[in-house]
């Protein structure tokens, strides 16, 4: 089993769409593939049109009255599973820091998972934290979309720092260009010439309007636009992904 | 991944979707949609592996010839709940394990088939009608398929009956539940208790059976000589028989290896029991015989080549590894025209009188006796034929034993790698004997013994199979260059190979002291004596 984590600090850069199309294009393999929706704001569960509900919420999971086979629900997608987001993960922050080993908890409770699954994409709330932590600690990687800006690169520096700070093996850092867009001047510029402490991946998915579609036809992208250049910059990515997880 | 079972119930003609849509719609909101046409490929092997192991492999796909998506599925469910285990995209029919990309899969389906590969077992073409239970975000709690089959090659009035199947979510259980509760009370639709793999076979008339190609029907202790031996024989031919099929189309390399078995233990039957044939006719089917091994024998020579070709490429340093890919090519390009040559025998009129006069005598149950009077001499030739089986066998048992043991005791360090493959050949006639007369015998002793022999076995036919590979292997690298196949790489990579594999050699036959002394040993001894044993009275003609 291995556990990507999409994480970023910032919101809106991407995160959610690249877990929910890659899990799917993981799962279309035959790979069997779960994602949680750790972000209380359950846009993943949304796109899978499955309700951000979890029974005895975040509370429930930690307290070891609810495991996480529990918890899962079936997607519409062969070999694609979700957990659910759920409104109590707003405080797992806090209650996180109530139980012991605070930060390896996220691993613990994936643990009994592992030969279940072949994938399992954690869709990462927006925020330097113990949540975050917690899934730097887990993950086998960590992608990090980064939209081809100053700003977004330092916000990549952070990250970095974060995980140095934390003693994290910051190798685990795989970054790739999200919302490209290719008239700006600024992105050119920055994609031709990456930062070169951390991994950079030749795929990057553009600013698409296939992409923000996902909201109003609740599916991945590959699911309602097969041939268009999102799907295909999504699948160019999971090839990616996928050579260096092996 | 965790998946609930689905419920299976079967339905008469006369229900169609409608009466499940109307029964359903007052609590669900439901999607219907269009009927599909779908192929179904059940797999398995030749001996039936998949199913033995509980479990169905299958590969679907559209019907429709002219639908854009024509990619297949791979499915494995558990024969007994029907749960699916693997459902993986694949472009075609899988036929080894190693056609399958994903690991875990792939791992699983080599410890169930190893070299042997997935053959189509039936056709069915499903039609599929397919409800899906919707919530009110569209998502689906349940899925609701009524299919109609038709098997390939069936009358159309000898087929299986439809199905509603009733698959859940997972995280959905209730909707799962209620669905299979409103069918089973309203409609009251029968559960299907049978796999539908099963009732294809009971249409089709094929049975998974497997015993009658591995074992041997029980030998009777009153059997006479010939009839114990006829039994085998004809045993041993429908067996070569059944993988004719598999060799000539060279569907895996098992088919001829077990076809080439069958044909050595008629040679070692014919060989081993004497005076039972009249000798003109044993010379004849000796000959015969020897002569299928022959034939048979280059394309099982380039199958072990191929089939140990990755380890090949492994014993070898990093740099030299990728220059033994030509050494393949002219493998696979000599075992075509090898096979073909072999395919060409199985053609000739040669085999073909072989197996009708084999087939003649094997129906004769009174052949050598009704010989045996006529004249002295014959009766002479076939004067074992009449006797019991068991102890004419046990006799020749012993006999073999007793060479094994003046064979083995004289190898040295000196002797001779054709000492070794005497001594190979020898055990193998005497493993096979055992095995064809075991009714004879106490079995736990004979068991101790034979795991024994088998380890000691291994030892010789390695030592054997490497003294054969490093000798052709010089061959092939001079054809190779003839060939114009072989670059100075090539040949320096297949002398690195020919080094590592005589490394190996040289270990093999210092390990022979010990397999042999293991076999050898006094207690070891005692026993077999024991279970051999002639006694004074049971004396026959040898």
């Amino acid at each position: 089993m291995k556990i990507v984590a999409c994480y970023n600090v910032k919101g809106g850069i991407g995160k959610t769409a690249a877990a929910v199309n890659l899990a799917f294009l993981a799962a279309h393999e035959g790979a069997r593939t779960l994602v949680w929706d750790l972000d209380p704001q359950g846009a993943a569960s949304f796109y899978f049109r499955i309700k951000p509900k979890v029974k005895k919420g975040s509370k429930g999971l930690l307290t070891g009255k609810k495991t996480l086979e529990d918890v899962v629900k079936g997607t519409d997608y062969p070999n694609l599973d979700l957990i659910p987001a759920d409104f109590s993960y707003r405080n797992l922050d806090l209650q996180l820091d109530e139980v012991k080993k605070s930060d390896t908890r996220i691993q613990k409770l994936l643990k009994p998972l592992a030969s279940e699954y072949d994938f399992i994409f954690l869709d990462c709330p927006p925020s330097i934290s113990l949540v975050s932590e917690n899934t730097l600690i887990a993950a086998d990687a960590v992608i990090v979309p980064t939209i081809p800006t100053t700003l977004s690169l330092r916000t990549l520096d952070q990250i970095v720092e974060f995980c140095n700070k934390l003693n994290i093996d910051h190798t685990k850092i795989i970054t790739f260009f999200s919302m490209m867009d290719n008239r700006k001047k600024l992105h050119k510029q920055i994609v031709e010439n990456p930062p070169q402490h951390v991994r950079v991946l030749d795929a990057s998915i553009p600013y698409a309007s296939d992409v923000e579609r996902m909201g109003v036809y609740r599916q991945p992208v590959p699911v309602f636009a097969g041939n268009s250049r999102a799907a295909k910059a999504y699948r160019a990515l999971w090839e990616e992904i996928k050579s260096v997880l092996h | 991944m965790k998946s609930l079972h689905s419920a299976q119930f079967i339905v008469s003609q006369s229900i169609d979707s409608d009466a499940i849509f109307t029964l359903l719609q007052h609590e669900f909101s439901l999607h219907e949609t269009d009927h599909t046409r779908l192929k179904c490929h059940y797999l398995d092997t030749f001996d039936w592996r998949m199913y033995q192991k509980n479990y169905v492999c299958s590969w679907y796909q559209t019907a429709n010839k002219r639908a854009k998506n024509r990619e297949g599925i791979f499915f494995i469910h558990e024969k007994e709940t029907g749960n699916s285990i693997c459902e993986l995209p694949l472009s075609r029919v899988p036929k080894f394990s190693k056609d399958i990309n994903h690991q875990a899969y792939r791992s699983m389906l080599d410890n169930i088939l190893g070299i042997r590969a997935l053959m189509t077992v039936a056709v069915l073409t499903v039609k599929r009608r397919q409800l899906i239970i919707l919530d009110e975000e569209h998502k689906t709690l349940a899925l609701l398929q009524l299919e109609q089959y038709t098997i390939d090659e069936s009358a159309d009035d000898d087929q299986p009956a439809g199905r509603l199947i009733v698959c859940p979510v997972r995280g959905y259980p209730k909707v799962f539940k209620r669905v299979v509760q409103l069918v089973t009370e309203q409609l009251k639709l029968p559960h299907s208790r049978e796999a539908l793999l099963d009732e294809v076979l009971t249409v089709t008339g094929k049975r998974p059976d497997t015993c009658k190609l591995t074992g041997f029907q029980e030998l009777e202790s009153s059997f006479s000589t010939w009839e114990a031996v006829r039994i085998l024989l004809q045993h041993l031919f429908s067996v070569m028989q059944a993988n004719e099929y598999g060799l000539r189309e060279a569907i895996d390399t098992e088919f001829l290896h077990d076809y080439r078995v069958a044909v050595r233990r008629i040679r070692s039957i014919l060989g081993q029991i004497k005076h039972v044939f009249p000798d003109k006719l044993l010379a004849y089917f000796k000959r015969e015989f020897s002569w299928l091994g022959t034939v048979t024998t280059p394309t099982r020579d380039l199958d072990m080549y191929l089939l140990k070709f990755d380890g090949y490429i492994q014993a070898l340093p990093d740099d030299l590894q990728q220059h033994l890919e030509m050494f393949r090519l002219f493998l696979q390009r000599h075992w075509k025209i090898e096979h073909a040559r072999l395919c060409r025998a199985l053609d000739s009129k040669r085999y073909q009188k072989l197996t009708s006069e084999w087939q003649k005598i094997l129906a004769n149950a009174d052949m050598p006796l009704q010989r045996e009077m006529s004249t002295g001499s014959q009766a002479q030739e076939t004067c074992n034929a009449a006797e019991p089986a068991r102890i004419v066998a046990r006799q020749r048992i012993w006999k073999l034993y007793k060479r094994i043991l003046k064979e083995g005791g004289s190898i040295t360090p000196q002797s001779h790698d054709e000492d070794l493959h005497e001594l190979r050949k020898s055990c193998k006639k005497f493993r096979y004997l055992i095995e064809f007369f075991q009714d004879y015998y106490v079995g736990k002793s004979m068991k101790q013994l034979l795991k024994t022999l088998k380890q000691l076995q291994d030892n010789l036919g390695d030592f054997q199979d490497l003294c054969v590979q490093i000798e052709q292997l010089n061959g092939f690298a001079e054809q190779m260059q003839q060939e114009g196949l072989a670059d100075t790489k090539t040949i320096m990579a297949m002398g690195v190979l020919v080094e590592r594999l005589n490394e190996r050699k040289t270990a093999l036959r210092a390990e022979f002291r010990r397999q042999f002394e293991s076999f050898i040993q006094p207690e070891k001894k005692a026993v077999f004596v024991e279970a051999l044993r002639v006694q004074q009275h049971e004396g026959v003609t040898e």
